[in-house]
Formats: structure tokens, sequence, C-alpha cells
């Protein structure tokens, strides 16, 4: 009896949300980790996938010759295009990641001494509108959107040549060195 | 007659500005660091045209070795055409003469143009070269991530350059009616720049001429009409202490030890601001 009861209160433990986990860790605070934790190797297995696709090109660091960066970067898109044709919008932003996303973004956004980063959030040059998709090319005479920086240390980091942006009120993570929108999460901004 | 009279005066009153405007008001030390600040610069048109020409018949008396632009490089795509176009061709003569381009990256700027080699950016959107006794940082002030803060942090706590000057896109401090100042991005930057001794600042964004009042003891400027221009966007507010926004400019600097002169000239050739500010009193007289 005394076994039963001791196996109900483990049991407990463990699916109680909010309640203290095994580890000491809070529930929440786990699951939060473990959907960071998640997102980081979705990017990193973008990254790897993009690695591979720059080694099988001829390398270049830099270029005094604008039409070869350019091409460069048009041979880099369309290889990772083609290795992750079947990607679709919500592979990196997976739900759970989302509604992390989502909580951290309005957290931070609608706070009441947040007017800083609302200003930046919508100070903005005019810009075309554009159909996101994921492993489409986000244009380059479209202006880019500056990032809050509050936001920024708040998110969770990303590798080099990988930004969030938003465009609109959608939060695309762009891929800086072939311009391609690797994944978005719609409606974003409040 | 009097009319006659009147006319001719009129017709050569510009004329008479513009030969008073242009007089050179750098001393041009020996061994002194010399160099232009502008941005938003590259859209191609022909007032981009003429303030280059502008700046290579100036370069004759205040021979300046390098360029800061301050973002929004190449407007409206990155091709070939558009760098021919936009940045080759317009200061072909600049860079014919060895004169070097040290970019920071706008919001209308790609990524990939770090890598494009008369830049200067050696591969990275953020960086930092120096010149005598001058360290000049190079922002990305449109992604001013974490890494980007604390790799600014080390290397200005590191840097033992007698004037430290930060350069990037958006200013924090403006009084443009477009955008206005940063204001996130100051309160994110500015402690950093108080507390490692930062005097002097550049910013372009604005397409407008403006400096101000200095704030916490720094000097901002603001050159974001070197191609671009929004006439009469400037409403000058109590940070101003010069602002222009009637035609395209941009400006000249020169530091010799303590001392950082700089003159604003108009696409016409007409002195907009002068002045210097001392790294001791940080003032300009």
């Amino acid at each position: 009896m005394r076994n039963i009861f001791c196996v109900l209160v483990l049991a407990l433990a463990i699916s109680c949300p909010g309640c203290t986990s095994l580890d000491g860790q809070s529930g929440p605070a786990t699951v939060k980790k473990v959907t960071i934790q998640d997102f980081g190797e979705r990017v990193t297995a973008y990254v790897r996938l993009r690695k591979s696709a720059e080694d099988s090109q001829a390398a270049l660091k830099s270029s005094k010759d604008s039409a070869e960066i350019e091409a460069h970067k048009i041979e880099l898109a369309s290889m990772i295009i083609s290795a992750r044709s079947s990607a679709r919008q919500g592979d990196i932003f997976t739900p759970k990641i989302s509604a992390e996303f989502r909580d951290i973004i309005r957290k931070t956004v609608q706070s009441p001494d947040a007017q800083a980063v609302r200003r930046t959030v919508q100070d903005k040059d005019p810009e075309k509108i554009v159909t996101l998709r994921v492993n489409g090319v986000y244009p380059e005479d479209n202006p880019l959107q500056t990032t809050s920086p509050t936001l920024l240390g708040r998110l969770p980091e990303l590798p080099a040549d990988l930004g969030y942006r938003f465009i609109g009120r959608t939060l695309v993570l762009l891929d800086n060195k072939s311009r391609l929108i690797v994944d978005f999460l719609p409606d974003v901004l409040p | 007659m009097k009319s006659i009279r009147r006319f001719i005066w009129l017709a050569l009153l510009p004329v008479c500005l513009t030969l008073y405007g242009q007089k050179l008001t750098l001393p041009v030390h020996p061994n002194s660091v010399r160099f232009a600040a502008f941005g938003d610069m590259g859209n191609g048109k022909t007032a981009q045209y003429e303030v280059a020409s502008r700046m290579n018949a100036i370069r004759k008396e205040f021979p300046f070795d390098f360029v800061i632009t301050l973002g929004d490089n190449i407007y409206g795509g990155n091709t070939a055409s558009d760098f021919r176009k936009k940045f080759e061709l317009p200061y072909k003569l600049l860079l014919d003469a060895g004169v070097k381009f040290y970019a920071s990256l706008g919001n209308h700027d790609a990524a990939t143009q770090k890598t494009y080699k008369p830049f200067n950016m050696g591969g990275q959107q953020y960086y930092t070269f120096r010149k005598g006794n001058v360290q000049f940082f190079a922002l990305d002030s449109n992604y001013m991530s974490p890494q980007q803060i604390a790799w600014l942090t080390k290397e200005l706590e590191n840097s033992n350059a007698d004037w430290k000057i930060p350069y990037f896109h958006h200013p924090l401090y403006s009084s443009a009616k477009f955008h206005g100042p940063s204001v996130e991005l100051r309160e994110v930057l500015e402690p950093l720049f108080i507390e490692y001794g930062v005097q002097v600042v550049f910013a372009g964004h604005e397409h407008v001429y403006e400096r101000t009042k200095p704030q916490h003891g720094i000097h901002y400027f603001v050159e974001g009409a070197a191609g671009e221009l929004r006439k009469g966007n400037l409403k000058k507010t109590e940070v101003t202490a010069v602002g222009y926004d009637q035609d395209q400019s941009f400006l000249l600097v020169e530091i010799s030890g303590n001392d950082l002169d700089f003159q604003a000239i108009s696409r016409r050739g007409v002195t907009i601001d002068h002045g210097v500010i001392s790294r001791i009193s940080g003032q300009v007289p």
C-alpha cells in the first residue's frame, strides 16, 4: 500500500504542470528549456545543410567583382532550395516553439515600459508587399526592418548569418547569406 | 536701369554665395587623419554624381584618404549593374585616386555587401579599424544583437586610441520628421559611449544634415543626404546645433591631436556647417 502511494506521488510530481520536477527545475521552465533547445537543434540542422551546400561551392571570402558575389549567392540559394525542397512553414517554428516565441514577443512589445521597443518595431521605410513562403527569396529592393535590440536579447541566440526580421506582423527567420526565408511565424506582432 | 541692376545683383548673388561657401575651413595639418563621412547615397541619381564630383573637386584642396559610409550604400538591389551605377561610377575618380571606403550597412543594404572588397568590411557586419590616434567602430545598427553589443563593449574597453568614433546607420538623435531618433538603440549604445569616452558619432538614415548640441558630452552628426534628400523634413529641436535639408550634402573631417575639425558642404559647394571639437573640452568654439 505504501509503495503504491509513493508511486502515485512520484507520478503526480512528474505530470503536474507548474510543479517542481525531480531535477529541481520548475515544470514550465523545463518545458521552455526543452522548447528552446528544440529550436536550437532545428536551426543547427539548417546551418549544417547550408554549410554542406557552401562546401560544394567555390569558396568566396570577398571579391571586388559584385557580379561574382551575386552569382555565388544565387547558386547557394538554389542549392539550399533543392536540399530542403520539402521544407514547410512550421518546420522550425513548430507549434510549441511558436507558442514560446509569441509569448516572448508579446511580453516584450506590450510591456508598459516598452515604448522604445514599439517605436523600433513600427518605424519602417515604405516596402513592397511580399508573399512570404519558405525557400522564397526576400527581395533585395525591399528594406529590412530594424529588429529591436531588446527583443534580440530575449529571443534565442542565432548563429552567424541568420537573423530575425519582422515583415509586417510576421517574424521571419532570414538567411543573410542566401536571402532565403528559412521559416516564418505569422501574426506575431499585436 | 534700377531693375536691370537688381537683376544682375540677384543673378550674381548665388554665385557669390557659392564662392563664399566653397572656402575650405579645414586646417589641412600635415599627418592629420582626414576623411569624408556620408550616407544614403547609393541611388544612382544625378544628385549622387554631383555630390561625388564636388567631393572630388574639393579633394584637391583637402586630400582626404578615406570615406566612412553611414549606410544605404546601394538602394534597390545588389546586381552588378547596381554596384556599377550606384557606387563604382559615381566614385570612380575617388577610387582611382586610392581613396578607401569603409562601409557600414543600412536598412536598404544586403548583408552580402560585407564581402564586397571595395567596402573594406573584411567579411564582417561590424568591425573596427584604426587610423593614427583614431579608432573607428563600424556598427550594424539594423541588427544590434547581444553578440554585437558584447563585441563593441570589449573593443571600446580595449581601445587606447585618443578618439573613439562609432558610426552606423540609425541616428540616436535626430530632428528630422520622417524617422526621428532611434530611442531604443540610444538606450543600448549611449551608456557605452559615455563609459568609454566617445565624443563624436556619425549616422545617416535621415536624408538631411544635422549636428546636435553635445548630448552627455557627445556630438552626434547625421549625414544621410549624399544621394537621397528629404527637402524640408528637418524640424529643428532643442538638440539641434545646426541642420540643413535644402540640398544634398557630405561631411569632411580632419583630426589632428586633440582637435576634430569638420565642414559640411552642400552639393552646390556651400558650406552649411563647420567648426572644431576639442577632445579636452568637448566644446565647439
